[in-house]
């Protein structure tokens, strides 16, 4: 569905079914350089079981007019937007990687739309080195080798995925190649520019989920762990054998994950 | 895992989970039609695109799928489809995106079956083809009208063996927002990865060099996941409602996989030429030593060609790889590895000549297929290009005299003392 916010167009698949605020609204927001695409394993699943679905497009990704969006503080304002004009109450928020991060900010400053907020291969902060930023601005093909080369583990390299037929790593390249040129750099400049983790999670009121992958060497056990530590009780799930792709790689035990924190704090009859 | 895996790897090791239950390290042949759900959440889930899984060998089978992941990752595309045929695939692949009032823009030189599925069948159905010389991608740009949705050709081009300059005709592509497929069959994914040079999607028959032995029909097709299918709104059946999954728009949906996803969900559903799980067995058995045949099929037809230039029964030798080749260029540009192992050639004193030459040879054999391990010859003009007229013929460089050899993997010695025999018998003939 395409709506408009703040004068630009804005995407998001609401995964096959017509959006309706009046149900409890569950928003999927990917990573650096991704898209909505890589959230199809989780998100028709939970349109046909009684919520409104809503993963974005990030401004300058994909199918959402760019310019990207500077900072994941200017993204948390702009999902803010995005859910005022759909009106959605009873959110629960899930983000992977660098969505984690506009998903603290979102959870820290807006509280009563928020149900519940499930974090997906993240730290507090994603520092970026400067050989991935610099390919990023200047030789953005070979940036997006690097980060799938490193991002994807074992299911994505040996094209193992649950789908038959699907090979997820060249998907995810092309994925990054269809956005806006300066996308990823934009992106990855504000994950590594973002400050604020550790502050925004201590103030996360609504029930918090982390999911971590153990073979994750983008977000590593050892960013996971300071997250996790930060959060106010946040129910930890660790996926064996992953690396940090989760939605693609390991998309039914995400998927099982999701749906019994969601369907525990965010149910379906509610508001429907 | 900090960089990719190569071919070889992938060749052996792609798209397969080892056996959880007995660590089988085969893929193991799955010969079920159908799939126990553990509960009917799950099988909704698959049955509605909600994730992954098998409900019926029509539509998936586990190791059909271990071979589709195979092929998608060695080709680098996002996703890929296995049939029961190459012609399969290809039909498959057209009526995915193309209905009646579409148009095809194709090369001249193509498989013959390729040739009469755009000329007597596709039409049938509301889809024509204006043919283009692939030497000339001038002729692709002028032969494209206004309802074209498809750019199509081999890029090693049978029986002529010329190559078509993917990335001009990828360019025109571009510049009408149509698609390019391409037929990949006598490349392979190990001589050029198509999508590398701007192609849209991949056919393969596997049944030749891919399976390599001979003993399995079977078809695949590749989504190269680049074509920005929502750009346009040409192509409705991708962008658009899709009636029997609740109004899915694919596109929207499934992004870089939804020209596979269309297929698998259309095409394997409602017309069903599904590969058996044996063929995709024996097809992976094939497929894990792709590197190491086609290196020696490659070493093999650089020593053939050398022995037939300089054979005095020979009046031609054509392969890209010659200097004399019109292709050699682009043979290589896009074909470093080699320009594959089809090799054409005339045997002196005509059809008579040709003749005597096939029946004489012992060790080749003398049948309609290609990318066999063993040596194959065939005369075209009376077997795989006997249905198409005359002019057809000469426009796809066919000539009385030509005998087609797909070169196989025997010690190159004995093919040539074979061909030595074919020869004599052909100066007899020719002397007659």
């Amino acid at each position: 569905m395409y709506i408009e916010v703040n004068g630009k167009q804005v995407f998001a698949t609401t995964g096959g079914k017509p959006f309706d605020c009046a149900r409890p609204v569950v928003v999927f927001l990917h990573g650096a350089g991704g898209d909505h695409t890589v959230w199809n394993l989780q998100s028709r699943f939970f349109a046909f079981r009684g919520y409104s679905v809503l993963a974005p497009d990030l401004p300058g990704h994909t199918n959402s007019a760019g310019p990207p969006l500077a900072s994941i503080e200017a993204m948390a304002d702009w999902l803010n937007d995005v859910l005022e004009a759909l009106d959605c109450r009873n959110v629960s928020f899930v983000g992977h990687s660098m969505g984690c991060l506009v998903g603290l900010e979102l959870g820290s400053h807006d509280p009563a739309r928020l149900r519940s907020l499930s974090l997906i291969a993240s730290g507090l902060a994603t520092p970026v080195n400067d050989a991935l930023l610099g390919a990023a601005k200047n030789n953005p093909d070979a940036a997006i080798s690097m980060m799938t080369s490193w991002g994807f583990g074992a299911a994505g390299h040996y094209s193992r995925g649950p789908v038959p037929g699907n090979a997820m790593i060249a998907a995810g390249q092309m994925v990054m190649r269809g956005n806006t040129p300066d996308a990823l750099h934009a992106d990855l400049s504000a994950c590594n520019n973002y400050a604020n983790g550790a502050e925004a999670a201590l103030l996360v009121k609504p029930h918090v989920q982390v999911i971590v992958a153990d073979n994750d060497r983008m977000a590593p056990k050892k960013a996971t762990d300071k997250l996790i530590a930060q959060l106010p009780n946040p129910e930890v799930a660790v996926i064996a054998d992953c690396g940090h792709m989760v939605p693609q790689e390991a998309p039914n035990r995400c998927r099982k994950l999701l749906r019994d924190f969601i369907f525990k704090h965010n149910p379906a009859t509610q508001g429907s | 895992m900090s960089r990719f895996l190569n071919f070889d790897t992938l060749s052996l090791h792609a798209g397969q989970v080892v056996d959880p239950e007995f660590g089988a390290r085969a893929a193991p042949i799955y010969q079920t039609t159908s799939y126990v759900f553990p509960d009917t959440d799950t099988a909704s889930s698959i049955f509605n695109l909600e994730r992954g899984g098998h409900a019926y060998t029509r539509i998936t089978n586990p190791t059909v799928g271990v071979l589709e992941q195979r092929i998608a990752s060695l080709e680098g595309g996002s996703a890929a489809v296995c049939t029961s045929s190459g012609m399969a695939a290809t039909f498959c692949a057209i009526t995915a995106i193309l209905g009646q009032g579409d148009h095809i823009v194709a090369s001249t030189q193509m498989y013959g079956g390729n040739i009469s599925l755009m000329k007597n069948t596709l039409p049938r159905f509301g889809i024509t083809t204006t043919f283009f010389d692939p030497t000339d991608p001038d002729a692709c740009r002028a032969a494209m009208q206004d309802n074209t949705k498809l750019i199509y050709g081999e890029l090693i081009g049978n029986p002529g063996l010329d190559i078509l300059d993917l990335e001009a005709i990828a360019g025109i592509g571009a510049e009408h927002h149509v698609p390019v497929m391409i037929d990949a069959t006598f490349n392979t994914p190990y001589l050029c990865r198509c999508f590398d040079y701007g192609a849209n999607m991949t056919v393969h028959s596997v049944t030749k060099w891919m399976g390599g032995h001979g003993v399995a029909i079977g078809g695949v097709v590749v989504d190269g996941g680049n074509f920005d299918w929502g750009a346009t709104d040409k192509y409705p059946t991708i962008t658009g409602p899709y009636a029997p999954f609740s109004g899915i728009n694919l596109w929207e949906e499934f992004g870089p996989s939804a020209f596979a996803t269309r297929i698998r969900a259309e095409a394997m559903r409602d017309i069903g030429p599904s590969m058996s799980p044996m063929n995709a067995f024996l097809l992976l058995q094939g497929i894990e030593t792709l590197s190491l045949r086609m290196d020696r099929h490659m070493a093999n037809t650089q020593e053939l060609l050398d022995y037939l230039s300089n054979h005095e029964q020979v009046s031609w030798v054509n392969h890209p790889s010659l200097p004399s080749h019109s292709s050699h260029e682009l043979a290589k540009k896009y074909l470093p590895k080699g320009a594959g192992s089809i090799v054409s050639f005339g045997v002196k004193g005509g059809r008579a000549a040709g003749k005597a030459f096939i029946e004489a040879c012992e060790l080749a054999s003398h049948l309609a297929n290609v990318g066999d391990a063993k040596t194959l010859i065939i005369h075209p003009a009376t077997t795989t290009h006997s249905r198409i007229d005359a002019e057809a013929l000469e426009a796809a460089g066919i000539t009385e005299d030509m005998i087609r050899l797909s070169v196989g993997l025997e010690d190159v010695a004995d093919i040539k003392a074979d061909f030595d025999t074919g020869f004599r018998a052909a100066k007899r003939v020719a002397a007659s």
